[in-house]
C-alpha cells in the first residue's frame, strides 16, 4: 500500500524507482533534514548545493527525456509517461523543489526533441548532459495571467503581450514573463509570444528557442515562495531580444502543438504532489506508532487512527487517477486531456488534505520548522495553484468534455 | 583480464523480517527483495577494476528462483557485462553454491572471481571459503582492497586486531567486506542499458548438481523481545538493585 503496485511495473521501471529511491533515502531526506534553514537562505543560487545537484546527476535523473542519439536515455517511449511519473514522485518524497527543478528538464526537453531543428539539438543536448548545472524553462505565463486569460475565450483580445517580429533574419521579441519555474538559473529557454496579433491566442502564438546569454533577455528576480523552495521561480523581461530564425520551434500553433508537453506536464505535476502525500504518510505513521500521549502510542487513540486511514485511503485513491491518467496520455487516449487535468487537480486538493492531517497529528511539533512537517505542508500548497489554479484545470476539463457549450465565446465585456 | 562475480537475491537489509507462524523458516511474500549488500560492493569492485584498465570483462551469475536475473539486471546496470542465472526454487545449501560456482569457473575460466563474503539472510559465510577450497585457488577472504598485478593480486584483510596484506597467485578467489568499497547506485540510463546485455540461464541440473539440502531447520524464531528498563534515582539505588534483584554483584 501507499507505494506503487510493483506488479504493472516493467522491470526497468522497478530497477530505476528502486535507485531513485536509494539516492533519496540515502542522500536527498537526510540532507533535508539535518539543512532544514537551507531553504530560507535569500541568496536563490546558494541554496541547494551542489552535491546533491551532482547526486542527481550520477543516477541520471536530469535528463529524462533527452534521446538517446544525443547521450541520453533509451525509456520505452509507450510507457515514458509512466516511467516519469514513477520517478518524479520518487524525488519529490524526497523534496519536491528539487523534482521541480529536475523535471522541468524533462519536460522542456520534449518540446525541444519534437521541434527544435537537428542542428540545434545536436548543440544543445550536449550541453545540457555535461553540465549538471544546466536547467531548461519554459516560459509561458505573463504579468496578466497565463492559461486563466486565455482559457474561457481563443480572441485577439486574450492574446500574450509578449510579441516576436521577424526582423531579416532574426525574430525581435519583447515582452515580460513571469512565474517561470527554473526562471532564475535556466540556461535555455522555451519562450511563446505572440506573432500574429490578428487572430485568438491558438492561431497567433509561436514558440522559440532562447539562450541565456542572448543580448536583450534580462532574468530580473527570483520569486520567492512559499513551498518547493529548491527550485528557483523566476522573471525575465524581453527588450529587442534577437533570436536567429532557426530558433523558431513552431509558427502560430505554439500552444495547440505543445500538447504533448503539456500533458506529460501534468502527470509529472500530480506525480510530484502524490511523492508529497507519501512523504507525510511515512513521516506521520512513523510518528504516531512511536510518540505516546496518556500513556500510550498515538495510534491507539482511535481518532488518530482513523486520519491516519483517511491520509492513506486519499493517497490510493490520487495514485489509481495517475495511474489511469498516464497510461491514458502514453497511449494517447482522447480523454487523455482531460483525465491528465482531473489527476492534477483531484492530486493538489486531496494531499493538501493529507498534509494537513499530517500537521494535525503532530501536533505542536508539526508547525516546527526543523520538524519538517510544516515544510510538506508548505510544498502541498504550492500545488494549488502551480500550472494552473484548480478553477482553471476544472474549467479546461469541463470545456474538453463539453467543447460545443463550455468553449463558446460570449462576445466582449460592454 | 575476466572476473566472475556471484550475487544473491536477499530480504532488504532496511525491511523487518518476521518468522513464519509454524517455524519453518522467515516470511518473505511480500517482502522487498535486493541484491545482498557485500555481493553489491563486490560487483562494484569488478566495475572499479574494468574502469581503470584492469579487467576487460566482468559475468555475474546468480544461483536462485526467476526474480533472481532482477538482481543480475542490477549488477548489469553497475556495469558488468552479461549474466549468468542458474535457476533453481530450491534452498541452496553453500556446499551446493560453491559446486555450482566451481562448474560455472570451469566454464568461464575466470582470472578472479569476487563475492561478498556472506550473505546477509543466512550470515552463513561459507561460500567464497568452500569454492576456494574446490577449485584449489588461492583465497583473500574479508577484503578491505585489492591491488590487481599482472599473475597475483595483493588483498588487505580485515582480520580481528588489524589488517593482514596476502598475495595471491592468480587465479584467485576474493571476499568482499564492508569497507572495500561504497557502490554506485545504478543510473536510469545504464537500467535501460543493461536491458540489451544479455542473461543466459542453465539449472543446477545443467552443471551435474544435486541441491538436496543437507541439513533440517529445526526451527526460525524471532529473538525475545527484551523487558523495558527502569530508571533508578541515584548510584546507591543502582548498586543496591544490581546486588538485591539482579543478583550481579
Amino acid at each position: 500500500m501507499i507505494h506503487a503496485d510493483d506488479g504493472i511495473l516493467s522491470q526497468e521501471q522497478r530497477l530505476m524507482r528502486d535507485s531513485c529511491r536509494s539516492f533519496v533515502d540515502d542522500v536527498v531526506t537526510p540532507f533535508i533534514r539535518s539543512n532544514w534553514q537551507r531553504e530560507w537562505d535569500m541568496s536563490p543560487g546558494e541554496r541547494l548545493p551542489g552535491s546533491i545537484l551532482e547526486g542527481a546527476e550520477a543516477i541520471g535523473i536530469r535528463t529524462l527525456g533527452v534521446p538517446e542519439e544525443f547521450g541520453g536515455i533509451d525509456l520505452d517511449r509507450e510507457t515514458e509517461v509512466r516511467t516519469f511519473a514513477l520517478i518524479a514522485e520518487e524525488i519529490a518524497r524526497g523534496d519536491s523543489g528539487l523534482a521541480d527543478k529536475l523535471v522541468q528538464n524533462w519536460k522542456v526537453s520534449i518540446v525541444i526533441r519534437q521541434f527544435a531543428a537537428k542542428h540545434l539539438q545536436e548543440k544543445w543536448f550536449p550541453r545540457l548532459l555535461e553540465d549538471p548545472k544546466f536547467l531548461l524553462a519554459h516560459c509561458l505565463t505573463e504579468p496578466r495571467g497565463a492559461s486563466d486569460r486565455w482559457l474561457p475565450y481563443n480572441v485577439p483580445e486574450a492574446s500574450m503581450h509578449t510579441r516576436a517580429v521577424l526582423d531579416g533574419d532574426h525574430w525581435v521579441i519583447n515582452g515580460r514573463k513571469q512565474f517561470i519555474s527554473n526562471g532564475f538559473d535556466a540556461s535555455l529557454y522555451v519562450v511563446y509570444a505572440n506573432t500574429d496579433p490578428s487572430v485568438g491566442m491558438l492561431q497567433g502564438t509561436s514558440s522559440f528557442l532562447v539562450p541565456r546569454e542572448t543580448p536583450g533577455l534580462t532574468v530580473t528576480k527570483c520569486n520567492e515562495t512559499m513551498g518547493c523552495r529548491f527550485m528557483n521561480n523566476g522573471e525575465l523581461v524581453f527588450e529587442d531580444c534577437r533570436v536567429p530564425a532557426d530558433h523558431l520551434l513552431v509558427k502560430s500553433t505554439a500552444l495547440a502543438s505543445a500538447g504533448q508537453y503539456f500533458r506529460a506536464g501534468k502527470i509529472i505535476q500530480a506525480a510530484k504532489n502524490l511523492g508529497v502525500g507519501v512523504a507525510c504518510f511515512e513521516r506521520t505513521a512513523d510518528y504516531v506508532q512511536n510518540y505516546v500521549q496518556g500513556g500510550r502510542i498515538l495510534i491507539k487513540h482511535q481518532a488518530v487512527a482513523l486520519r491516519l486511514a483517511d491520509m492513506a485511503t486519499r493517497i490510493e485513491a490520487v495514485r489509481s487517477l495517475v495511474e489511469r491518467a498516464s497510461k491514458a496520455v502514453d497511449e494517447a487516449h482522447p480523454d487523455a486531456d482531460i483525465l491528465c487535468n482531473m489527476a492534477k487537480v483531484y492530486a493538489s486538493e486531496e494531499i493538501m488534505k493529507v498534509a494537513t492531517h499530517a500537521l494535525e497529528l503532530h501536533g505542536g511539533n508539526g508547525a516546527m520548522l526543523e520538524f519538517g512537517i510544516e515544510k510538506l505542508f508548505r510544498d502541498a500548497a504550492i500545488f494549488l495553484h502551480m500550472d494552473a489554479t484548480v478553477d482553471v484545470s476544472r474549467m479546461k476539463i469541463i470545456k474538453n468534455m463539453f467543447p460545443a457549450t463550455a468553449g463558446k465565446y460570449a462576445g466582449p465585456e460592454t | 583480464m575476466k572476473i566472475l562475480v556471484a550475487v544473491k537475491r536477499v530480504a532488504d537489509p532496511n525491511v523487518k523480517v518476521r518468522a513464519l507462524a509454524d517455524g519453518s523458516g522467515v516470511d518473505l511474500a511480500n517482502v522487498k527483495m535486493t541484491m545482498n549488500p557485500f555481493d553489491e560492493i563486490a560487483v562494484e569492485e569488478a566495475v572499479r577494476l574494468k574502469e581503470a584498465g584492469r579487467a576487460n570483462e566482468i559475468v555475474v551469475v546468480s544461483i536462485g528462483p526467476e526474480k533472481s536475473a532482477e538482481t543480475l539486471r542490477t549488477a548489469l546496470a553497475m556495469g558488468a557485462d552479461r549474466g549468468l542465472l542458474v535457476r533453481t526454487e530450491a534452498t541452496v545449501e553453500p556446499l551446493a553454491v560453491a559446486k555450482i560456482l566451481k562448474a560455472v569457473a570451469e566454464a568461464e575460466k575466470p582470472d578472479v572471481i569476487i563475492t561478498g563474503k556472506q550473505a546477509i539472510d543466512d550470515d552463513a559465510n561459507q561460500t567464497g571459503q568452500m569454492l576456494s577450497a574446490l577449485l584449489g585457488w588461492g583465497q583473500g577472504t574479508f577484503a578491505s582492497k585489492l591491488v590487481v598485478g599482472d599473475k597475483a593480486i595483493e588483498v588487505t584483510r580485515e582480520i580481528d586486531g588489524g589488517l593482514q596484506t596476502v598475495s595471491l597467485a592468480l587465479p584467485a578467489l576474493v571476499t568482499a567486506d564492508l569497507r572495500l568499497n561504497e557502490p554506485r547506485y545504478a543510473s536510469l540510463p545504464n537500467i535501460m542499458k543493461a536491458k540489451k546485455k544479455p542473461i543466459d540461464e542453465r539449472t543446477p541440473a545443467d552443471y551435474g548438481v544435486a541441491v538436496e539440502p543437507r541439513l533440517t531447520v529445526v526451527r526460525v524464531h524471532e529473538p525475545a523481545t527484551r523487558k523495558a528498563g527502569i530508571k533508578v534515582g541515584s548510584v546507591g539505588e543502582l548498586v543496591e538493585r544490581l546486588r538485591m534483584e539482579a543478583g550481579v554483584l
